[in-house]
């Protein structure tokens, strides 16, 4: 069952008195039990997209899509009190740069203490409702995989590595027990072993709590280990969604395969030190989006069509907009 | 053969006044030994904390050492900060747009170096200055623009040629790719690699991305607890790590690429 359904979702804002799209009929969905992963580079939109599920875009963004539900309701329209229910109990984001997130003049354990959801705590007094949050926080703090909770616990954001922030990040998001947790960028930066720990610890939740999860990143290694399905976004527009596997074996967006040509682990029978395939160029700013299809002046495959934006089209469940996709025969 | 740059018996005691603040007062690096050659890339890896950042600072003369020999083309450079080290051995920071100044322009960040360290005339300045960027890939135009006009991946390429611009032999760097997306990254590896090919440049460079690390690095020695655990050809390390941490990486690392 899909359980969260964005439909050409189009993000809006004026810039020297003409509308810019950020997001131009972006669609994703994620299915219960699914670990969807949104890739893209900086400033391609993704944070974006979190923030307009969670309903923290600032208001003089324009909103419009066919589909912004969860579990059929309409995010939309319903009321803030009804949204911000769904987001404290069922949907958790955490959002990039722990650092930032944590309050730096607040103690890691008043943090943690402070996101235990009123209705876990047990007990009639004072000490008994402390101890019960004290308790579950323990808990959670340990699954995440942090040693030494005594200690860290008490110490102030910037007294702690990054790698300590972003678990906290994490386990104050799962105290909620969440049917959807929203990671945005959460192994950014992280040594490997620490992230293989993240890793396992989200597909651990997935298997055995039914979490699901979007997965927000361009680590292409963390994604394929973790990831059950993909969606690629480029500049503002998702270009390629589909299976996992299929993705990566048979990309069909000249883009999705830039990507996967990135990652030259994903390539053993590359020679060490050749010259990797990579795209010309850098992603545009907001400011000079190209019309059509927005890859078209890096695009190897590009011509004059592209200046069209494609429309979407599918083969089993797999969706692109392209007009020169790879590995399709043209009509 | 004599290498380009070799290290011996480098230690890293910190001084007293230290214990104050730090939690792991007892960190001690090396004695560390390690070589690089003319046109070779080595790669550093090592859990968090294991001493690779600080390694990479002695090696320029940013932290100075306590004791041990740092020698470049056969000849001792002394462990102080010198003419010669600061014209061969040059560092590309972690997060280089972080070590860019914002207030200056990329003409004059360029010249910063050749007017402290060389004799040049402005107007050599300038020829090499543009030579410079042409060689990293950047238009004339980047002369006048300033750091907030660029994007990460042109930030990489004019931190890179401020580290170029002396001409020096060695070139290192601390996780150079790791704020990189995915399509700039691949092409500073790129250039990376031809910058090497061209000028016979030693690259030695710390990161945490085991798939660059097994394209880019010859030799790939890894770091534990202050200490190298472990040094050999990449492509052997990689098949058939031997030091438990080496293989802990490696294998966490490959696991990941299972799927
Ligand atoms: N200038 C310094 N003086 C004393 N100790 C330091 C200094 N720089 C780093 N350290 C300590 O050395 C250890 C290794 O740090 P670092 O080289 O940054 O590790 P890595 O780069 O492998 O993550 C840390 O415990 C750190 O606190
Ligand atoms: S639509 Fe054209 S420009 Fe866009 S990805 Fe396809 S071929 Fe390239
Ligand atoms: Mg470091």
């Amino acid at each position: 069952m899909i359980i969260l359904d964005i439909k050409n979702l189009t993000l809006e804002i004026e810039s020297n008195g003409v509308l810019i799209k950020a997001l131009d009929k972006v669609s994703l969905t994620i299915q219960e039990n699914e670990i969807r992963a949104l890739v893209g580079e900086s400033g391609s939109g993704k944070s974006l997209i979190v923030r307009a599920i969670s309903g923290a875009l600032p208001p003089q963004w324009i909103v419009t899509a066919d589909r912004l539900t969860w579990r059929g309701q309409n995010l939309i329209k319903m009321t803030r009190a009804q949204r911000q229910a769904i987001m404290r109990r069922d949907i958790a984001v955490i959002f990039q740069d722990p650092m930032a997130a944590l309050d730096p003049s607040a103690k890691l354990k008043d943090q943690m203490l402070e996101s235990v959801p009123r209705e876990f705590i047990e007990g009639r007094y004072a000490w008994q409702r402390y101890a019960s949050r004290l308790s579950i926080s323990h808990k959670i703090l340990h699954k995440v995989g942090i040693q030494h909770v005594e200690e860290c616990i008490n110490k102030y954001p910037h007294e702690v590595s990054a790698d300590i922030c972003q678990k906290f990040m994490i386990a104050m998001a799962l105290v909620s027990q969440p049917t959807l947790l929203i990671a945005d960028d959460p192994t950014r930066g992280m040594e490997t072993n620490t992230k293989k720990q993240i890793l396992a610890l989200f597909t651990r939740l997935n298997k055995t709590r039914n979490l699901s999860i979007l997965f927000v990143s361009h680590d292409l290694l963390a994604i394929s280990a973790m990831a059950h399905s993909m969606t690629v976004l480029y500049c503002g527009q998702t270009v390629e969604s589909g299976k996992m596997k299929a993705m990566r074996r048979r990309p069909l967006h000249p883009y999705t395969k830039a990507l996967m040509d990135s990652a030259p682990s994903f390539s053993p029978d590359l020679k060490p030190k050749s010259m990797l395939v990579a795209l010309d160029g850098t992603i545009p700013t907001l400011q000079h989006l190209p019309i059509g299809c927005r890859l078209g002046p890096r695009c190897p495959r590009a011509a004059k069509e592209c200046v069209q934006m494609p429309t979407e089209r599918s083969i089993n469940q797999h969706t692109y907009r392209c007009h020169y996709p790879m590995h399709v025969e043209p009509v | 053969m004599t290498p380009l740059l070799r290290i011996q018996q480098l230690t890293y005691n910190p001084p007293k006044r230290w214990e104050y603040f730090s939690p792991r007062s007892d960190f001690v690096l090396g004695p560390v030994d390690l070589h690089v050659n003319e046109s070779e890339t080595l790669a550093i890896i090592g859990s968090n904390d294991s001493g690779k950042s600080l390694l990479a600072k002695l090696i320029v003369g940013a932290v100075k050492p306590s004791s041990g020999e740092i020698i470049l083309n056969g000849q001792p450079i002394g462990t102080h900060q010198s003419k010669a080290r600061a014209n061969n051995i040059r560092m590309v920071f972690r997060h280089s747009a972080e070590s860019l100044n914002p207030g200056i322009s990329v003409g004059s960040m360029l010249d910063e170096p050749l007017r402290l360290n060389t004799q040049l005339s402005p107007a050599m300045r300038l020829e090499k200055v543009m030579q410079t960027l042409s060689l990293v890939g950047l238009m004339p135009d980047y002369y006048y623009f300033y750091k907030h006009m660029l994007s990460d991946g042109q930030q990489q390429r004019v931190a890179l040629a401020r580290a170029l611009i002396l001409d020096p032999q060695v070139i290192v760097a601390d996780e150079p790719f790791a704020a990189l997306d995915p399509s700039v990254r691949s092409q500073t590896v790129n250039l990376l690699l031809k910058l090497q090919a061209e000028l016979g440049l030693a690259f030695i460079f710390i990161s945490h991305n085991l798939g660059i690390v097994r394209h880019m690095a010859d030799r790939t020695i890894v770091m534990s607890g202050g200490q190298i655990v472990e040094s050999n050809l990449t492509q052997t390390l990689f098949t058939a790590p031997q030091h438990p941490s080496a293989q802990k990486l490696i294998y966490a690392h490959n696991s990941m690429l299972k799927f």
